[in-house]
C-alpha cells in the first residue's frame, strides 16, 4: 500500500522446540493506512503476539520486511513512531499515573511544559484527571489500562499497536477501554492494530483478519 | 534530567520513600565510609601531633652539629640573615643519669638559651608554673610532669644529675660528685615520650655538664609563618659549612617515625577499604535481584525505546546514588563520631578503669584527629567509584535482555 504507515511483507518466525521446529508466522503481509483500524483474531498460539512483536520492531523475523511509514523499521524511532499498549498493562510501579503517562515523552526527550500539558490532557482524557497522582497499586485494572493507552498516545504516534488490552479486564471494563481506544485513535488519525480474540471488538474495526496457519485472512 | 536518571532515583527512593534494600546498600558505604574517615583522620592526628609536638618544643628546623658548634655565635648569626628564618637558639642535648629518693631515670637533657628559647620553641604555656622556663638560672630545672612523679620529686625539690663526664672523670681517678639541681617547674606536653623522660636546663649548665666549654650540639631554628621549610632548609645547607653542619626539617629528623606512620595508614586505609568493597557487593546482589524483579518493567522500557546503553545507564545511576548517598551519609557520621571520640575513649577507658594504661600506650593524653584534605577526598572518590563499579554487572544484565523475552517472563 502506498503511504501506508504500516507495511510488512513476508514476515517469517519460527521458533525450536526440542526436536522440532515450529513455524509460527509463513509470510505475513500486512499494510495499514494512516488512520485505519484493523484487528487480528486467532486461536490461542497462532502467533498473534508474536506477529504484534514483529509489527513493533521488538523481535526480529527470520524473514521479510518491515517498514514504519514507508522508512525501513528502525529500534530508535520506534518511541516517536508508534505506541503499544499490553495485556498485562505494564506500568512502573514507583511513578504515579501521570508520571507513567509521562515516561513515553521521556524516551525521547526531556519533557517540558509541553509534554506535561499534554500528558494531564491525555490522563484527562482516559477519564483519570482526579487519580493523577496515584500510583499503579493503587489503580484499578481498568484505570491502569486506562493510563497504558494514555502513555501510548503520549508521543502522538503514527500507530498503535495493542495486544489482547482487554484481555486481563472484565467485560464492561474492557467494553470501555475499546471503545477509548477507538475514539481516541478515530480522533487523532492514528492507525490501530488490535489483537483480540473478541469477535465483538473485532467487528467494531474498520478491517478485521484472521492469523491462520502462519498467515492473515 | 535523563530518563534513566529519573527512574533511578525514582527506583531507589520511591514516592521520597527509603525502601529496605536501598536503605541497607546505603548503610554498607556509610560504614565503611564513617570508619575510613575516623581511623584515616586518627592516624592523621597522630602524625599532626608530632609535628606540632616537635615543632613547638624544637622549631621547624634543627641544625646539627657533626660533633660540636664551637663558635655558635657565627653560625647564629649566618642563620638569623636567612630570608625566611624568624629566630634561632642553640642547645645542647643528651642523655644523663638522675636520681632523686632514691629513684634512678635516665632522661634526655636539654640545655637550651633562657633567653630566646621562646622565640623558637613555645614551651612556657606547657610548664607549671607558667613562665618557669624563662625564669631558670644554673641551678634549676624544669622537669617533665611523668618524670617527676617517678622520681617522686615536686617543684622545689633537689635532684642529682649524672653526666658521661663524671665517668670520665672516675675513670681517671678523679673524685666526682653529681651536679645538683632545684626543680623549679613541670613540663606538661602531653605526649608520653617527652612528658616522661626530659629535663629543661639552662644551656650553660648543660655544657658544664658534658664539659663543652662554649659548644652547642646544635641550633634549633623557627621558621617566618607562612613560608616553606624546605626551602630554608635547602638554603641553610648551602649557607653553612658542610663539614661542621647540617640542617633537617622536622620532617627529615623524624623521617622514619612518619614513613612508618605513612605506611600503617596506608595499610589501615586499604584494609578498610575492604568495608567499602564488601558494601559494594551488598549494592551489587541488591541490583542483581532488582533486575530479576522488574525484568518485565526493563522489557517495557525496551518497547517503550530505550536503548540497552540507556538501560545500562539507569542501574550504573543507581550504584552511584548509593554510594554517593552513603558517602554523604558517611563522612557525616564519620565527623560526628570523630568529633565526640575523646568522650568515647574516655568514657570506655574509665568503664574498665584504663586511663593510665591508654596514656601510656597511646602517647598522647587525648586521641588526637586531623582530617588531611587528600585523605578525605581519596575516601569520598574510592567509595563511589567502587559502589559504581558495583552497578556494572546488574546494568550488563540488564541491557542484555531482549524486549521480547523480558516482557514475556514470569
Amino acid at each position: 500500500m502506498s503511504g501506508a504507515v504500516l507495511a510488512a511483507q513476508g514476515m517469517r518466525k519460527s521458533y525450536q522446540s526440542g526436536d522440532r521446529r515450529i513455524e509460527v508466522l509463513r509470510g505475513v503481509d500486512l499494510a495499514v493506512g494512516a488512520g485505519e483500524s484493523v484487528s487480528i483474531r486467532g486461536e490461542s498460539g497462532s502467533g498473534k503476539s508474536t506477529l504484534l512483536n514483529l509489527l513493533a520492531g521488538l523481535d526480529a523475523p527470520d524473514g521479510g520486511t518491515l517498514a514504519w511509514g514507508g522508512e525501513p523499521a528502525q529500534a530508535n524511532r520506534r518511541a516517536g513512531f508508534l505506541g503499544i499498549v499490553f495485556q498485562s498493562f505494564y506500568l512502573i510501579p514507583e511513578i504515579d499515573a501521570l508520571a507513567n503517562v509521562l515516561m513515553a515523552a521521556r524516551m525521547v526527550k526531556a519533557p517540558g511544559a509541553a509534554e506535561r500539558a499534554r500528558a494531564k490532557e491525555l490522563i484527562a482524557r482516559v477519564g483519570l484527571a482526579e487519580r493523577a497522582t496515584h500510583l499503579p497499586a493503587q489503580l484499578s485494572g481498568g484505570e491502569r489500562q486506562r493510563v497504558a493507552v494514555a502513555r501510548a498516545l503520549m508521543n502522538s504516534p503514527k500507530l498503535l499497536l495493542a495486544d489482547e488490552p482487554t484481555g486481563n479486564l472484565d467485560e464492561h471494563t474492557g467494553d470501555a477501554v475499546v471503545e477509548l481506544l477507538l475514539g481516541l485513535c478515530r480522533e487523532t488519525q492514528t492507525a490501530l492494530v488490535l489483537v483480540t480474540h473478541n469477535t465483538a471488538y473485532a467487528a467494531k474495526t474498520g478491517r478485521q483478519l484472521f492469523l491462520r496457519d502462519g498467515a492473515l485472512s | 534530567m535523563p530518563w534513566y536518571i529519573y527512574l533511578a532515583f525514582k527506583q531507589l527512593f520511591p514516592s521520597g520513600r527509603f525502601p529496605f534494600f536501598t536503605a541497607i546498600s546505603v548503610l554498607g558505604v556509610t560504614l565503611g565510609v564513617a570508619v575510613l574517615i575516623i581511623v584515616t583522620s586518627v592516624m592523621g592526628g597522630f602524625g599532626y601531633e608530632i609535628r606540632r609536638m616537635i615543632v613547638e618544643t624544637e622549631g621547624e628546623i634543627d641544625v646539627k652539629a657533626t660533633g660540636y658548634l664551637s663558635d655558635p655565635k657565627d653560625v647564629l648569626a649566618q642563620i638569623t640573615a636567612i630570608p625566611g628564618v624568624a629566630a634561632a637558639t642553640p642547645y645542647v642535648k643528651s642523655v644523663v643519669g638522675v636520681q632523686a629518693n632514691g629513684r634512678p631515670a635516665y632522661p634526655i637533657f636539654r640545655g637550651v638559651e633562657v633567653s630566646t628559647i621562646e622565640s623558637v620553641a613555645n614551651l612556657s604555656r606547657f610548664t607549671n608554673p607558667r613562665g618557669a622556663l624563662a625564669n631558670l638560672d644554673d641551678d634549676g630545672v624544669v622537669v617533665s610532669s611523668q618524670l617527676a612523679t617517678s622520681l617522686g620529686v615536686r617543684v622545689g625539690d633537689k635532684i642529682e644529675v649524672y653526666s658521661p663526664l663524671l665517668i670520665e672523670k672516675l675513670k681517671n681517678d678523679e673524685v666526682f660528685f653529681p651536679r645538683e639541681f632545684r626543680v623549679v617547674g613541670e613540663l606538661y606536653i602531653g605526649h608520653q615520650q617527652l612528658d616522661s623522660s626530659t629535663i629543661y636546663g639552662t644551656l650553660r649548665a648543660a655544657q658544664e655538664l658534658y664539659g663543652l666549654g662554649r659548644s652547642v650540639h646544635g641550633i634549633y631554628v623557627r621558621v617566618k609563618p607562612g613560608i616553606d621549610e624546605h626551602g630554608v632548609v635547602a638554603q641553610l645547607n648551602a649557607t653553612l659549612p658542610r663539614a661542621t653542619t647540617r640542617a633537617y626539617s622536622w620532617m627529615e629528623s623524624w623521617a622514619d617515625f612518619l614513613w612508618v606512620l605513612n605506611l600503617e595508614k596506608s595499610i589501615n586505609f586499604f584494609l578498610l577499604l575492604f568495608i567499602v568493597i564488601i558494601a559494594a557487593f551488598s549494592v551489587m546482589s541488591s541490583l542483581l535481584i532488582s533486575v530479576v524483579r522488574k525484568t518485565r518493567e526493563i522489557g517495557l522500557l525496551g518497547a517503550l525505546g530505550a536503548r540497552p546503553r540507556d538501560v545500562a545507564l539507569c542501574f550504573c545511576a543507581q550504584a552511584f546514588i548509593i554510594g554517593l548517598t552513603g558517602t554523604a551519609i558517611g563522612v557525616g557520621v564519620g565527623f560526628g563520631v570523630l568529633a565526640i571520640r575523646n568522650d568515647l575513649v574516655h568514657g570506655i577507658a574509665r568503664l574498665m578503669q584504663r586511663q593510665d594504661t591508654l596514656r601510656q600506650f597511646y602517647q598522647f593524653s587525648d586521641l588526637p584527629s586531623h582530617t588531611l584534605t587528600s585523605d578525605l577526598v581519596l575516601t569520598v572518590v574510592a567509595a563511589i567509584f567502587v559502589s559504581t563499579l558495583a552497578g556494572l554487572l546488574p546494568a550488563w544484565r540488564a541491557a542484555r535482555l531482549k524486549p521480547v523475552e523480558a516482557l514475556r517472563s514470569e
